[in-house]
């Protein structure tokens, strides 16, 4: 087992730079997701720690041996990949034991090791039949348990549940979650999907553009967000920003229709300093819900509903306040219709607030 | 409303269908289909059916332009007895099979390695491309009579290269077994193409993934190759076995424009050897005979390859 750290790696395809300069130090067994738009460079990251893709500058380092130059084979990692790249024309088994085999196991311990992962994995009863003959989810299974017989240093996953229908996911996820915890490997993650990010990481590392936008918690992403990317990219519905500003004496937030919220006293000191400048509001949908304040902080304003999408749980409320639009979470038996106009209350004390001009958070 | 109701309403549920019982709309399709088929049918008839059915009847007649007057008497099994006793038959055949287990093999090795060339990530492609393909557009004589001149013996490339390495020079074309190696040279040079066109494409369909997960499994290149390229190209190798085994037992223009079957009939093919019964010596009696076993043999063996695919499942694609 063994820690990753990524120091300051750049990756150029020709003259085309993907990767800028990431740093990113990942602890011995602890399960990081790189999570990203398409084209933010999470999968290029990932290739260049599995040693398919050269590194153009910077440094990789697996435990405490530089990498940049060893072959996928020399560095001791397994990799689950999106199509699984099971070979399709042997079983189960030798699909598993292939790795082993080409390192020269002996054939005994191989058969315990293949065993074991079948049992663990539940595909014991599959081991003879071909990639071809399996269902999705059970292909799935297969390109983990050839990841996990060889027992490397770090796994790495590459989006492997996208091939997947949402109910198998959920379950494959939890499948996931116990193996870390079984194994206590350290594992790289790779998604688009920030609902796996959310629930699988210990960190997660959100990436735009080559860039790393911030690196931390799931609990912090979610509610400390660096930017305002990382703050409407993380969370379903995604948070609300609406572009804002901030009065001289920073008790006021304005809207761009002139509607003015209060500002809770406790925020008003790290706010004022962005007074005059162009800000966004940001404001999580479960911050906006029907009816009167209640609790110090928040705002009673008047809202329009404009779409309603029931999900049992709670209803998802498209509402126009101060002529933006805004996402709000309902109780389900909170009976709106669109067209009608509600009261709601923001939780003011729960606001994000951003540069208008970078996206960067202005500090909490 | 009412009327179409009613008018509908017999035909609404499909009831299992009852031979007697075709309604008429399933009449029309199926006369229509029959009349729409009828073209590609005669087409058929044509070129294909009855071509074989009068070689398979012109075999068991006495039928020699040289002697008219004998007209063409059916003679039975007459000619195939005399193929079992003819030493030049069983010759031809021979030397067909020696093209066989020679040529198949060699241009499917070849083929493969021009495969695995052309594969490579160039950064121009068509050059290597067109070099593929050139080869395998050249009709087979001309083919024929370049090699011929290669393998001349006083101003062939083939003599100059080993006189310039002091190497003496060989009578490629008049000596039985160098004349034999000359042709096969020939054949596998001119046939390896196609056998790579065909393994390039099985080699396209090869998921890059496979390689990386291979890489990571602690596989080497060579590793990769027996472990991953050859039996997921298998399908194709048999693809290219078939179609390369059945031209080869037809060898004809090649070894006739280089040798003409010579030195005596030491090169001679079972194709050459029908070619010139019933061309040179008009005999298409015996001709048909030896076609029809010809026939036989080809269609014997690609049954045997089908047969072999048929039965392992990863032959087939996924």
């Amino acid at each position: 087992m063994a820690g990753i750290a990524i120091r300051h790696v750049e990756k150029s395809f020709g003259r085309a730079q993907v990767i800028h300069g990431i740093d990113l130090e990942v602890r011995d067994g602890e399960l990081v997701v790189l999570v990203g738009p398409s084209g933010c460079g999470k999968s290029t990251l990932l290739r260049m720690i599995a040693g398919l893709e050269g590194v153009t500058g910077g440094e990789i380092a697996i435990g405490d041996t530089v990498v940049n130059d060893l072959p996928p084979r020399a560095r001791d990692i397994a990799m689950v990949f999106q199509d699984y790249a099971l070979y399709p024309h042997k079983s189960v088994y030798d699909n598993m034991a292939f790795g082993l085999r080409m390192r020269g196991s002996p054939k005994a311990e191989i058969d315990t090791r293949v065993n074991e992962a079948a049992e663990i994995l539940q595909i014991g009863h599959l081991l003879d039949r071909r990639p071809g003959q399996l269902s999705g989810g059970q292909r799935q299974r297969v390109a983990m348990g050839r990841a996990i017989v060889r027992r490397p240093k770090v796994f790495l996953f590459d989006e492997p549940l996208s091939n997947l229908d949402a109910q198998l996911r959920g379950e494959v996820r939890v499948e996931i979650k116990k193996l870390h915890q079984r194994f206590g490997t350290t594992i790289v993650y790779v998604t688009h999907d920030q609902v796996e990010a959310m629930t699988l990481a210990d960190r997660i590392a959100v990436l735009r553009g080559g860039r790393l936008e911030q690196f931390a918690t799931p609990y912090d992403i979610y509610n400390r967000p660096a930017s305002r990317f990382v703050a409407s990219f993380m969370g379903s519905p995604p948070m609300t920003v609406v572009p804002a500003a901030i009065s001289a004496d920073g008790h006021h937030i304005a809207l761009q229709d002139g509607t003015s919220l209060p500002i809770p006293e406790a925020r008003r000191p790290t706010v004022q300093a962005a007074s005059g400048r162009p800000v966004a509001l940001g404001l999580r949908p479960e911050h906006v819900r029907p009816g009167e304040a209640r609790d110090a902080g928040d705002v009673a304003v008047d809202a329009r509903v404009e779409v309603i999408e029931p999900l049992g749980s709670e209803t998802l409320t498209w509402l126009t306040i101060g002529g933006r639009s805004m996402t709000g979470r309902f109780p389900p038996e909170q009976a709106v219709q669109p067209g009608q106009t509600v009261r709601v209350t923001l939780a003011m004390s729960r606001m994000h607030l951003f540069d208008g001009e970078t996206g960067a958070a202005i500090a909490a | 409303m009412s009327t179409i109701e009613s008018t509908l309403a017999p035909v609404a549920p499909p009831k299992a269908r009852a031979k007697p019982g075709l309604s008429p709309i399933d009449r029309d399709e199926r006369r229509l289909g029959f009349a729409l088929l009828a073209p590609a049918f005669l087409l058929l008839f044509g070129v294909v059916v009855y071509p074989i059915v009068d070689l398979v009847v012109t075999s068991f007649q006495l039928n020699n332009l040289a002697q008219p007057w004998m007209g063409t008497p059916f003679v039975g099994l007459e000619n195939y007895g005399r193929a079992m006793s003819d030493d030049r038959f069983w010759e031809a055949t021979f030397h067909t099979g020696l093209y066989v287990l020679v040529t198949v093999p060699g241009a499917v090795v070849v083929g493969l390695g021009l495969a695995l060339l052309a594969n490579q990530p160039f950064r121009v492609k068509w050059p290597v491309r067109l070099g593929l393909l050139l080869p395998w557009a050249l009709p087979l004589v001309f083919a024929g009579l370049i090699f011929r001149w290669f393998f001349e013996y006083t101003q062939g490339l083939v003599n100059n290269a080993l006189l310039m390495v002091g190497l003496p020079a060989q009578a490629w074309l008049t000596d039985p077994t160098l004349a034999f190696i000359a042709i096969c040279i020939a054949i596998v040079w001119k046939t390896s193409s196609f056998v790579a066109l065909v393994l390039l494409a099985g080699l396209q369909t090869i998921p890059r993934s496979l390689y990386e997960a291979a890489e990571i499994d602690g596989a080497g290149k060579l590793a990769q190759f027996w472990e991953i390229t050859l039996p997921m190209l298998r399908p194709a190798i048999v693809v290219a076995l078939i179609f390369r085994t059945i031209t080869a037992i037809q060898t004809f223009d090649i070894p006739f424009a280089m040798t003409n079957g010579g030195p005596g009939n030491s090169t001679e093919t079972l194709a050459m050897y029908i070619h010139k019964t019933t061309i040179d010596f008009l005999d298409l009696g015996y001709g048909s005979a030896l076609a029809v076993l010809m026939f036989i043999v080809s269609a014997i063996l690609t049954a045997g390859y089908l047969r072999y695919t048929r039965r392992d499942p990863s032959a087939r694609g996924h």
